[in-house]
């Protein structure tokens, strides 16, 4: 596929390798902001070729891993009411709620439907004006214009069937959380290129001067990850902090102004709360006044439900640092990717996921892969 | 987060004033909302999609320049591999991991 | 677009059309596991639990025991093999193929993965109250094709007919019957290290084509189901390498990963592939880029996986090559001794994962 395969050339890709490890004086440690590269990261084998050269931490970028229990909780609630029909993105449905997810919803006879996109969600309200079509609007800034989109084309055309259960977070809030952790250990991030898309990088330029970081803006496939973390080594060892833009093929500097626009007249920023890891102020979208009618949480009153962590998972202290996946007492007992308690046992890129693979495959705590998670457990940001 | 792959734009209309298209794959085809590039693009352009939206044009200009770049710096590699072979210096410890 | 079927089961509980009350943490009660979900029958590692926990307990026997393809009956003086398989798809009939040949082509190929020759099919039918008369004739037609095509007579059958909203349309049953070969007798547990891995052909076609239509993800792709008899092939096969065909698997729900996946733990063995060798078409890669797939979990129906001695990588690549199914066969790994009971696979970068069981379904994803 043109735009891919290019991208994926094993030689430019080894080659890449080669300067990282010939270049760094020492072992640096990035952390790559997004799931999706978490997951070419993972799926390319990237941090056993980079040996010492490079430590990655993955960063919190996965929307299946971050939304918090509560809106979990209130998707199940949804999903169960007879004239709901709950539709959401494949990765949410087997992310575990307090005591079920949205798979067993359905296997109790709630509808619950896997949708591509979020139009497709609206379109389905359109088709069935007898049901109550909710959208699971989850996701960072790059998925914000799509959602926003189906709200605006909701009151646009007039569909009252129709409502979104939202819980958008943002990048730049989430790692300036990380930067002023006390015990931070990240020292250049590979920003999420997707994000920056949409929102161009100007954001990231104070945090970058004011942390003294590097910030390289990154694509998802191999080339470009290596790539990025070269430029973002090539700063370390220059004494850099500047933010730089590897994906130039689709990142402009103020990103996409459309884009950006209809974000910023659907949503307003809220607090968000951040699964495993708390509360961060001002770190999420949520839908402005205006389109209440559209808004699920009002729309069904759904204010009761609240949710705690379930004790015996301690996702939270894997994120934060506190301990390692293997030190949980649930880890690979009570919580395995077949029967998970927290979000990071969920996705096959999350910290207790991939370290029960790694581990498994290696038989110690010490494989690469196994490393770099151990690492992802300082560098994400306490409960503020 | 964010599966964004690229793809390129055979058919552009509107649906009840929304700007879509048709986006295809590599041989696999989708409608898409154009809305957020409709400014910028013709058919025959590529673009990201994310969800069933294009969120940007893919500048064809600039990925052929930073291909071509590491292009570069890989044959460039190659040279002075060939050289510390030469000068019977081991290939030292950024060896290439056998695939 | 909406499905009957969910509709008819639509819940009447408490909390219906009530406001939830201060606070409820979840509206489902308590030991969710207590009921079937679609992931059960994904092929991957809740089916696996499901029939260790609830199927084997309970009829425990020799034949039955080593939960191959189908079970070895010893008749007299021969040795007999029996497969069954219930098909339900939905749609019916999909770009390249209908459940009518799914049908037949699933039970003779795993008649066919135990290496056994196919003597004959019976078949029993679910039909749905209101399934046009001239869908049921074209999936009678596929299946009367390729039974013929494979030269294996459908000797017995039966048809029940259930109310409108009780079927997809029409379920399929089939039961075939095969005779041993001599001196041929590939098994899930036979992996040994050394031993090669080949693939009779291009991986991911039947899933992609089925979802293509399905799910409504509005996707149009150019690629069609894989569906195919692959007894010619184990016939090719038995001639060529005879006892040096370790194992022989057709890696259908769960895809090429979950079929290994059974065989290095059935053998206590280490399967590793190699990234770059595996034959993912071009339409094939595109679906799964674009929804965030793995190939190597896409369901497949014409295609097999054979672990041969290494001394016949040769032979029994030629003798698949010999036969248009198996044009496309090639070697994508090699069994190792170790970590016993996993897949791993090298990617080009000269790094390597994890290939593991899914715990279900594999699903669309956004990041």
């Amino acid at each position: 596929m043109k735009y891919l395969s290019e991208y994926r050339d094993p030689e430019l890709a080894r080659s890449l390798v080669d300067r990282i490890r010939a270049e760094s004086s020492r072992s640096w440690t990035l952390m790559e902001v997004c799931g999706g590269q978490t997951h070419t990261i993972v799926k390319q084998g990237i941090p056993e070729v980079l040996g010492d050269s490079v430590e990655l931490i993955h960063g919190p970028g996965c929307p299946v891993c971050v939304t918090p229990l509560e809106q979990i909780d209130r998707a199940l609630y949804l999903a169960e009411r007879p004239e709901v029909i709950f539709t959401s993105f494949g990765d949410m449905l087997r992310v575990p709620g307090s005591e079920c997810d949205l798979f067993q919803v359905r296997a109790r006879g709630g509808e619950v439907r896997v949708v591509y996109s979020p139009l497709d969600a609206l379109e389905l309200a359109r088709a069935n004006p007898d049901r109550e079509i909710v959208f699971f609007a989850v996701g960072f800034e790059t998925t914000a214009p799509a959602n926003a989109m189906a709200v605006w084309r909701a009151r646009e055309l007039d569909v009252p069937n129709f409502s979104v259960l939202v819980s958008h977070v943002t990048v730049p809030p989430a790692m300036t959380a990380i930067l002023e952790s006390p015990d931070n250990r990240v020292e250049g991030f590979l920003a999420a290129g997707h994000v920056c898309t949409v929102m161009g990088w100007e954001e990231y330029e104070p945090l970058a001067s004011a942390h003294r970081v590097p910030i390289v803006v990154t694509g998802f496939e191999p080339v470009d990850i290596l790539e990025g973390i070269w430029m973002a080594v090539r700063q370390l060892e220059e004494g850099r902090s500047e933010v730089e833009n590897q994906y130039a093929r689709s990142v402009r500097r103020d990103g996409n102004r459309p884009a950006r626009e209809i974000v910023s007249r659907v949503f307003q920023l809220v607090d968000r709360q951040w699964r495993g890891i708390g509360e961060i102020p001002a770190s999420g979208l949520g839908l402005r006044p205006e389109f209440a009618p559209w808004d699920a949480e009002k729309k069904f009153e759904l204010g009761g439900i609240r949710a705690t962590e379930p004790e015996e998972c301690r996702a939270g202290d894997v994120l934060r640092g506190r301990i390692k996946p293997v030190e949980c007492a649930a880890f690979g007992g009570a919580c395995t990717p077949e029967t998970p308690l927290g979000a990071p046992m969920v996705s096959s890129e999350g910290a207790c996921a991939a370290y029960w693979a790694y581990a498994r495959y290696r038989g110690t705590d010490s494989a690469p892969g196994a490393a770099s998670r151990e690492g992802a457990a300082s560098g994400t940001p306490g409960a503020p | 987060m964010c599966l964004g792959i690229p793809g390129k734009i055979v058919e552009m209309y509107g649906t009840e004033g929304l700007p879509m298209g048709v986006v295809d794959f590599g041989g696999v085809r989708r409608e898409v909302c154009l809305a957020y590039v409709a400014d910028e693009v013709k058919p025959g352009d590529y673009a990201i999609v994310h969800v069933g939206f294009a969120i940007s044009l893919v500048d064809e200009e600039e990925a052929l320049r930073t291909y071509e770049a590491l292009k570069e710096l890989d044959q460039l590699d190659e040279i002075e591999w060939m050289s510390e072979i030469g000068s019977g210096r081991p290939p030292g410890p950024a060896e290439t991991p056998e695939g | 677009m909406t499905d009957p079927r969910e509709q008819g089961n639509a819940p009447k509980t408490p909390s219906a059309g009530s406001v939830a009350a201060a606070g409820l943490s979840c509206p489902v009660p308590a030991a969710a596991g207590d009921r079937v979900l679609l992931g059960h029958g994904s092929g991957g590692k809740l089916s696996a639990r499901l029939i260790r926990d609830r199927f084997l307990p309970r009829f425990s026997n020799p034949a039955l025991a080593p939960l191959g393809d189908g079970a070895i009956v010893p008749l007299g003086d021969e040795r007999f093999v029996i497969s069954t398989d219930t098909f339900v798809v939905s749609p019916l009939e999909f770009p390249g193929g209908d459940i009518g040949l799914l049908a037949v082509h699933g039970t003779l190929n795993d008649v066919a993965m135990m290496g056994a020759e196919a003597v004959c099919l019976s078949s029993g039918f679910v039909l749905e109250e209101g399934l046009p008369l001239e869908v049921l004739d074209r999936v009678l037609d596929s299946m009367a094709w390729a039974a013929g095509e494979a030269g294996v007579p459908l000797v017995t059958g039966d048809t029940k007919v259930v109310e409108r909203g009780k079927a997809d349309g029409l379920y399929v049953n089939t039961t075939g019957i095969g005779r041993l070969r001599e001196g041929f007798e590939p098994a899930p547990d036979r992996a040994e290290p050394g031993d090669v891995i080949l693939v009779s052909g291009a991986i991911g076609r039947h899933g992609i084509a089925v979802m293509s239509v399905r799910e409504g993800l509005g996707f149009e792709v150019e690629v069609e189901s894989d569906t195919a008899h692959l007894g010619p092939l184990v016939a090719g096969l038995s001639v060529a390498c005879g006892d040096a065909v370790r194992v022989l698997r057709d890696p259908t729900r769960g895809g090429v990963a979950s079929a290994l996946n059974e065989i290095a733990a059935a053998s206590g063995v280490h399967i590793a592939l190699d990234g770059a060798a595996l034959p993912v078409p071009v339409p094939v890669h595109a679906a799964c880029e674009v929804l965030g797939l793995d190939p190597l979990y896409v369901a497949n129906e014409g295609i097999l996986v054979a672990v041969v001695r290494p001394d016949s990588e040769e032979s029994a690549l030629r003798a698949l090559r010999g036969h248009p199914t198996g044009a496309g066969a090639r070697k994508i790994g090699v069994v190792e001794s170790g970590p016993a009971g996993m897949v791993s696979l090298k990617t080009g970068l000269g790094g390597s994962r994890v290939v593991d069981m899914l715990p279900g379904d594999q699903l669309p994803r956004i990041c």
